[in-house]
């Protein structure tokens, strides 16, 4: 794939015609005030039946599930590419304004959604994935706690505790979950504590309600960016649930081979927002090059800002052709693995914050100021530095892999 | 009730500052500029989904939307795009911008018309770019059908159609009979602009076009698409308007600082003219 096709470039215009009517003109009060961004990504999902169409796959794999002929190839062959291209192309064009929206709407949709159908029972799955993808509900996905973040799983302290009569007792407090102050369905990630030391416990998921007894979540964190997507803790004190609860009904699942599959995920969709942001900036920074006149001439004569927005193409152009590749990948039917999936999203994020930083310099004064966009995509840039694992994660990730090849 | 809508791409009316008239005023350089569909016309596709539909079921089409353009192959996006948005069929007409004007497009959408018996003709008022606003008025005349100009609201009726027309000081309202022509005005796409008999008075659409669901996109596809050639529509292909010479608008001129109101009146009255 070298450019995107006429389909996939009707798709882009409708999204971004969607983006720039509906949430361009309230970037304010999504940005600056306290309007949670969920009565909007609804209208989307609704408008362009992307909710439809999502609940349509989840509902055929399921009977394939059923029927024993289980496949977690997702839209290869014919029209792949234009199912990878509907993926990516909401999360660019969302970026380009909000990566903020992309990152609550991929949570609920995404993550949350893709966690429970990967660990879940055939009834979990059909009780809490639909409503879900048409984002009727809300989902986190709380892994995160105060004194475990790169190391997740290692120093994780929450806890699972069997009650005796089947069920469990979860305690334990997340942080920085994203939705985590608005949402409906948590799948909540925590270790199997059987009095045995922490370190050979058992990891497990439990889908918890928003509103169960014992469960207490903070108002939205101030942060440096992403101001659109609510972000807050959730306390967990002896909150009582029944064996349903815990994702796949066993307590021998490989969760945390599964987690790592979530990784994946979330890191491709780390590069489609990379591009979404350095595709802005770029435009933005063109126009005020052309438009910004010092000393008598447009800025954009001068050879230094010449040589940024050079170098902000040059980016443009490499975190395009990974999106490209992921494209036809999934066309392909490969998957990615996660050294691969890790690189492009070490090299996307440090693209899209240098990129960003670079556009602020270039609007000068104006680029500090939060009226003019760069300045708000410079802070949400820099998240795709620390979510989903930070580059450090991804550097000993890459390396790990070729050192054991 | 089966409709046919006229549609044009033109140069993206927002880039209007890209467009590049050589030095010898030969043509207009359309190298580099992105093409939309006219507005206009996107309007009257709109009102005729929303003439073909119970505003509650927009997936159920009562009728038909049949949509034409003239123009090269690369027009045809534009015509993938009206399937998706909700058209059943397309049909392209081979030719290029420069082998045609309002009367030729007219008299093409003549032969179109009688193939294809629709009981409404719809297209925008005008398009964006030559801004002649004749070929509707044209086709009426050449089919000898009523016409409705600047429509700003529909009603559909059992035997035809009331249309509201703005016209200076209030809105005309016209009663016209099928079949006839129609071209619409920028209003028509208002929450409570155009009815069917099948859309209940309390419903209200959403303000302007509509969006193509995702899976729409992808049907489209399979929808019918057919090309014919100028030639097989008319037998004149000659134009009736040629263009000598175009120029830009002239470079907006830098303001001026004036000493006093005196002043400032002089020139409104002997510079500008407009005292």
């Amino acid at each position: 794939m070298i450019t995107w096709s006429e389909e996939q470039r009707q798709i882009r215009s409708m999204f971004r015609k969607f983006v720039e009517s509906e949430i361009a003109p309230r970037r304010e009060e999504f940005e600056f005030g306290d309007t949670p961004p969920y009565d909007v990504l609804r209208k989307m999902i609704t408008t362009f039946g992307i909710g439809e169409m999502a609940k349509a796959q989840f509902f055929a794999r399921l009977e394939r599930e059923r029927s024993g002929n289980d496949s977690t190839r997702e839209g290869s062959g014919k029209g792949g590419d234009t199912m990878a291209a509907m993926r990516l192309l909401p999360i660019i064009e969302l970026s380009r304004y909000s990566p903020g929206m992309i990152t609550a709407l991929g949570v609920s949709m995404g993550l949350t959604a893709n966690a429970i159908i990967r660990h879940g029972t055939i009834a979990q799955q059909e009780k809490y994935v639909p409503e879900l993808l048409t984002l009727e509900k809300i989902g986190a996905w709380a892994i995160t706690e105060p004194d475990s973040g790169s190391d997740a799983f290692g120093s994780m302290k929450a806890t699972a505790k069997p009650d005796g009569e089947g069920g469990y007792i979860l305690n334990g407090n997340k942080t920085f979950i994203t939705n985590g102050p608005y949402a409906d369905t948590i799948v909540f990630i925590c270790k199997l504590d059987e009095g045995n030391p922490p370190e050979q416990r058992k990891v497990l998921s439990f889908v918890v309600d928003g509103e169960t007894p014992g469960l207490t979540r903070s108002k939205p964190l101030r942060k440096m960016g992403l101001h659109a997507s609510p972000t807050g803790e959730l306390f967990l004190e002896d909150v009582r649930v029944g064996k349903d609860r815990l994702l796949g009904e066993t307590e021998d699942i490989p969760a945390r081979s599964s987690a790592k599959q979530t990784f994946t995920a979330e890191r491709t969709a780390v590069a489609a927002m990379a591009f979404g942001i350095i595709e802005r900036c770029l435009e933005l920074c063109t126009a005020y090059a052309k438009d910004r006149v010092q000393f008598g001439r447009p800025i954009g004569e001068f050879q230094l800002v010449q040589l940024k927005l050079a170098k902000m193409e040059v980016a443009r152009m490499n975190v395009q052709n990974l999106v490209f590749r992921q494209i036809e990948m999934t066309e392909m039917g490969v998957t990615m693995d996660i050294a691969e999936a890790s690189a492009c999203k070490l090299y996307s994020a440090q693209a899209a914050m240098e990129v960003a930083l670079e556009a602020v310099q270039l609007f000068g004064g104006n680029g500090y100021m939060a009226e003019f966009q760069v300045e708000q995509l410079c802070r949400d840039a820099k998240v795709l530095q620390i979510y989903g694992g930070t580059d450090e994660i991804q550097v000993s990730q890459i390396a790990r892999t070729l050192l054991a090849r | 009730m089966k409709i046919l809508v006229a549609l044009k791409r033109v140069a993206d009316p927002d880039n209007a500052n890209k467009v590049k008239i050589p030095a010898d005023g030969s043509t207009i350089d359309t190298a580099g500029l992105e093409f939309k569909p006219n507005p206009f016309d996107e309007y009257a596709l709109e009102t005729a989904l929303r003439l073909t539909e119970d505003g509650t079921k927009p997936k159920v089409r009562d009728g038909e939307v049949i949509v034409v353009t003239f123009g090269p192959a690369d027009t045809e996006s534009t015509l993938r795009a009206a399937l998706a948005t909700g058209a059943d069929r397309a049909i392209r007409v081979d030719a290029n911008d420069d082998q045609l004007d309002g009367l030729l497009v007219a008299k093409g959408l003549k032969t179109l018309v009688a193939e294809e018996k629709p009981d409404i003709v719809l297209m925008g008022k005008q398009a964006v770019d030559g801004d002649t606003n004749q070929v509707g008025q044209a086709l009426a005349e050449l089919l000898d059908w009523p016409m409705a100009t600047f429509a700003a609201t529909i009603e559909e009726q059992e035997d035809g159609l009331v249309v509201g027309r703005e016209v200076d000081g209030g809105v005309l309202e016209l009663s016209i009979k099928y079949p006839a022509v129609v071209t619409v005005d920028l209003r028509i796409v208002s929450p409570s602009s155009v009815y069917s008999t099948k859309t209940d008075r309390s419903f209200k659409y959403n303000e302007g076009v509509r969006f193509s669901p995702l899976p729409a996109i992808m049907q489209a596809r399979r929808k019918p698409l057919d090309t014919k050639s100028l030639a097989d529509l008319v037998d004149d292909t000659g134009l009736k308007i040629n263009y000598l010479r175009f120029e830009a608008p002239p470079a907006r001129l830098a303001g001026v600082k004036v000493a006093d109101a005196a002043e400032l009146v002089d020139k409104l009255k002997n510079e500008a003219k407009v005292l």
